[in-house]
């Protein structure tokens, strides 16, 4: 399967850059998945879970505030607001992370509906993990 | 012949100076290594913005998309007011940093004048506030404390007005004008023009128009304002953060070059003071000789 390359920058650095197989954004417009060789696109992304496939095939998780996507033909850029992602070697790890991401979501102001969805995603990318 | 009491406070007052600025060299190279990460932290993210935006600009300006006419990505051909920006620091001491601004600034300013451009000054930093407020030119808004200490929120209340007004159609342009960091020992005064996003250097080449822009959102003119939003007020903040960097870099070399001077004339009056230790000495001397010469 073709890969292509991801992008994910914050105002804090960059804290994902690696081929990747695919990866599911949350549109504004609902969630959408770009495999390699997507046509160009430019679009805003709501706040929820960025899913990325890895070359290896491990999905990874990142939640995500705001953001902009631009895509094109061999890359993928990501650009957002705040970001945590959902990894770590242990429990706890994972644990800490998802305490952080929660904190993250309750900072998301006006959008009372998505966030149960965005708290249930991360429920279950923790699940996965554990 | 200065008095050598003259010449040992002399010694004393420059000795003290140098502590003071060798002091102050050590907080700003402190200090700076702080911005500087920050500053480099966000400079990614802010090239990428930059990037993004300026790849919708060209490909509006290259395919005309949708009839977009959205005014951030139309070139204004005669602008009539334009805001101009500028970011300095709260305190000075830092050599050539402030000035450079704001020689840039008046640049600027003459140019407008001369075609007849209203021309809204808004700045960031006391220095430059100063500077402008006794040459008797009117500030449109001004805030002192921001440069020192950037701080996103207050940023993105500042550029607020410059962005609705610009949307609105009172102003036709706004610039940005600060002095950036580029390395340990040299500063890069940047004049850059935000709004309308600047599209000249976008060819329309053959890729561009391969590669189709496709707007995903329903309402594309949305889209396209809340990113020009968040462009915009990043590209605010981006300067001060990039602007404290500069400012600490400048304020550790002029120190250095302070600190080293002091040490220049320390020495200098250090044989000055021997030399007129000797000429006392020998003084006496002839004193005491002739006295007793004149005994025999």
């Amino acid at each position: 399967m073709d890969t292509f390359k991801l992008e994910i920058v914050t105002p804090n650095g960059l804290i994902f850059e690696d081929e990747a197989l695919s990866v599911t954004l949350p549109g504004q417009e609902g969630e959408f998945g770009v495999l390699a060789g997507h046509s160009s696109i430019s679009t805003l992304l709501e706040a929820g879970v960025v899913d990325i496939e890895k070359t290896d095939k491990v999905v990874e998780s990142v939640l995500i505030n705001w953001g902009v996507v631009n895509v094109d033909e061999e890359k993928v850029v990501v650009l957002v607001e705040g970001a945590v992602a959902i990894r770590g070697e242990s429990e706890s790890d994972v644990a800490r992370a998802l305490e952080s991401a929660k904190e993250l979501v309750k900072s998301i102001e006006d959008s009372g509906a998505a966030i149960a969805t965005v708290s249930a995603k991360l429920e279950n990318a923790a699940q996965k993990l554990l | 012949m200065a008095n050598l009491k003259d010449i040992q406070r002399k010694i004393k007052s420059v000795s003290n100076t140098q502590k003071t600025t060798r002091a102050m060299k050590l907080v700003s190279t402190a200090k700076l290594r702080r911005a500087e990460e920050l500053a480099k932290r966000s400079r990614l993210y802010s090239d990428k913005l930059n990037q993004v935006i300026a790849e919708i600009a060209g490909r509006i300006k290259c395919h005309k998309v949708g009839g977009i006419d959205n005014r951030c990505f139309i070139d204004i051909d005669n602008p009539k007011t334009v805001d101009i920006i500028f970011v300095t620091a709260d305190k000075g001491l830092c050599g050539g940093f402030n000035i450079q601004t704001i020689k840039a600034v008046n640049k600027l300013l003459a140019e407008y004048k001369e075609k007849n451009v209203k021309v809204r000054l808004s700045g960031v930093g006391k220095k430059g506030i100063e500077f402008f407020k006794y040459n008797e030119t009117e500030l449109f808004e001004s805030v002192v404390g921001l440069s020192s200490k950037p701080d996103k929120k207050a940023s993105d209340e500042f550029i607020l007005n410059s962005i609705e007004d610009f949307k609105d159609g009172k102003i036709d342009a706004v610039h940005i004008v600060y002095n950036g960091y580029k390395n340990m020992i040299t500063q890069e005064l940047h004049v850059n023009k935000i709004l309308p996003v600047d599209t000249e250097q976008f060819e329309c080449g053959e890729a561009e128009k391969s590669s189709m822009l496709e707007i995903e959102a329903q309402d594309e003119e949305m889209m396209l304002d809340s990113l020009v939003n968040r462009y915009v007020e990043y590209s605010m903040y981006y300067s001060l953060i990039d602007s404290v960097a500069a400012e600490h870099s400048a304020r550790m070399q002029a120190m250095d070059a302070a600190t080293n001077n002091a040490k220049e004339m320390v020495k200098s009056l250090n044989v000055e003071f021997n030399k007129a230790r000797q000429a006392a000495i020998t003084t006496e001397l002839i004193e005491i000789i002739s006295g007793v010469e004149s005994m025999k």
